[in-house]
């Protein structure tokens, strides 16, 4: 694929450059007799981290600042994400309000080569997995004529799955904390097959190395699942499986997120 | 008597935002007008500055900037290209502002903002000369680096150019560059990340941006005080002292007396700034 178009409102760079070949990679394998690499059981999240106001502006009012944001952290995983509405959109729908999605990893996200400032397919795709996944929580119907608008950055990923997962987290904070009527918390979590067996959050090594990744979104409040995507092949089995671990592991991100915000709430932040 | 107080309290900051939505321009200048600004900071205090580098793991070079509220993630990936026929031993330095909507209702998803493209440009000339582009040669005429900086704002609050700068040259401190070499049989540049060198920097940049708003000269206004500007001058100072640049941004013509006053603050302001840096 050429990475480097011609774009004459950047600065451009040699058109064509790719990463070396490193020579330091040894082959740590990511699954060795059984264990994960970074010691963590298979059904493990990696440790999650929410702040929520990230990029409200302090002390006076701002009429360019967002309605509400968060910043997120799982592992290695870091992305912001402001949500600015309910304002008023290009679109307007007398009867019910409308939710877009931006997504965009940053150039130097990625663990691999630099990603080209033009949006890839893969972000527009990630935008409308995180609006479709995200849409069903939010009560549209009480924001006729509005639109609600998030965009999310990407600062460091870990994992395609598991990054998809952690935004529409991230998003679900946002949501919260610029107040926008929902019916439950969506919260996600990614999972990866490898030697047939389940690996829970895996990271970019773990899911590079196995044959399945899927990641669930879930109400688990409404036991509802919003999305679901699966990339790879399995028995139909092992799919159920999965699905009913990953919602195991969604209500835990759930409880981590809904005792965060219920805090955040009681306690106004400094 | 305790609730009253808080209730009367309560309605002054109520007067007080309605003023300010309502006269934005008015609320600012009556601070002006009393010697202080709208944060309580007086005209020559910059906002608190916080530099930390090696923030991003998928980089080669990083680092993040915050100055008040306004927040930059630089980070620079390090590459393999062909150089240039006309400078066969020079590699490249890409520098790229991204101000995407996330930070700020100001810029629009898309295409660049004008602001983000002038200050992509202006930071690229700036730094055109502060790297020693020959120390980035892997094989003259055949293989060189290619660093691309991408500085992402995270949060808008004025003055990105002076945080933008702060974070390239935090992150190209932070930069390591492997050992590398050209199989010149293959034509594969291997690289070894265990035997990694840092970038010598010909000189460290500190940059000071000054606002002028009616006649009072601010430094390091923030997005409101932006938002009233007339004029704004960028003096940037390189580590022994000198000029490295001067910008003088906006129709208002300004006295040879305020450009001396900014460069008088900006040597004080490169002085506290090369210590957290």
């Amino acid at each position: 694929m050429s990475a480097n178009i011609f774009d004459r409102r950047r600065v451009n760079g040699p058109p064509r450059s790719v990463e070396p070949l490193y020579t330091d990679e040894g082959d740590v394998k990511p699954f060795t007799n059984g264990g994960r690499a970074d010691g963590r059981s298979l059904d493990q999240l990696r440790p999650i981290f929410i702040k929520t106001g990230p990029l409200a502006v302090q002390p006076t009012f701002s009429p360019t600042a967002p309605s509400g944001s968060a910043y997120y952290e799982q592992g290695k995983i870091r992305i912001s994400c402001a949500v600015y509405g309910p304002r008023q959109g290009r679109k307007s729908n007398p009867r019910m309000g409308s939710f877009d999605c931006d997504f965009q990893y940053a150039p130097f996200s990625c663990s691999w080569k630099r990603r080209p400032h033009i949006k890839g397919a893969d972000e527009k795709e990630i935008a409308l997995i995180l609006e479709q996944a995200m849409a069903p929580a939010i009560r549209l119907e009480a924001y006729p004529k509005a639109c609600i608008d998030a965009f999310v950055t990407v600062i460091e990923s870990d994992g395609k799955f598991a990054t998809i997962s952690a935004a529409i987290n991230c998003i679900s904070a946002a949501l919260a904390d610029a107040g926008i009527e929902l019916y439950d918390i969506v919260a996600a979590c990614s999972m990866s097959l490898n030697a047939s067996q389940w690996v829970s959050d895996c990271n970019q090594a773990e899911e590079d190395v196995s044959q399945c990744s899927l990641f669930v979104s879930r109400m688990p409040s409404a036991d509802e699942i919003t999305y679901l995507l699966q990339q790879g092949k399995t028995m139909p089995d092992q799919t159920d499986r999965a699905v009913q671990t990953c919602s195991n592991s969604c209500a835990r991100v759930y409880a981590v997120l809904s005792r965060y915000l219920q805090a955040s709430m009681e306690q106004p932040a400094s | 008597m305790d609730m009253d107080d808080t209730s009367e309290q309560q309605q002054v900051a109520f007067a007080m935002h309605t003023f300010e939505r309502i006269h934005h321009t008015e609320f600012q200048r009556r601070f002006l007008s009393q010697n202080t600004r709208h944060d309580g900071r007086a005209f020559s205090q910059f906002r608190a500055t916080h530099v930390t580098k090696g923030t991003v793991s998928t980089a080669q070079g990083s680092s993040t900037v915050r100055i008040g509220n306004t927040t930059v993630v630089c980070g620079i990936k390090a590459e393999v290209s062909e150089p240039d026929v006309k400078t066969p031993n020079e590699g490249y330095l890409v520098t790229n502002v991204e101000l995407s909507p996330m930070c700020s209702a100001r810029f629009r998803p898309g295409a660049p903002s004008d602001e983000a493209q002038v200050a992509s440009e202006h930071i690229h000339r700036l730094f055109g000369k502060a790297v020693d582009l020959a120390t980035l040669c892997i094989e003259s005429g055949q293989a060189v680096w290619s660093l691309s900086a991408d500085i992402v704002c995270l949060k808008y609050d004025g003055n990105i150019l002076d945080t933008a700068i702060l974070a390239l040259v935090a992150a190209l401190e932070d930069l390591r560059l492997p050992e590398a070499q050209l199989d010149s049989a293959t034509g594969v540049v291997s690289a070894d990340r265990t035997i990694a060198r840092q970038l010598t920097l010909r000189k460290r940049l500190f940059p000071a941006t000054f606002a002028l708003v009616d006649t009072y000269l601010v430094a390091d206004a923030d997005d409101a005080e932006e938002q009233l500007a007339t004029t704004s001058v960028l003096v940037v100072l390189d580590d022994s002292g000198r000029l490295a640049n001067i910008w003088k941004r906006g129709a208002c013509p300004v006295s040879n007396e305020t450009i001396h006053q900014c460069i008088e603050s900006a040597v004080e302001r490169a002085e506290t700034i090369s210590k957290t840096l």
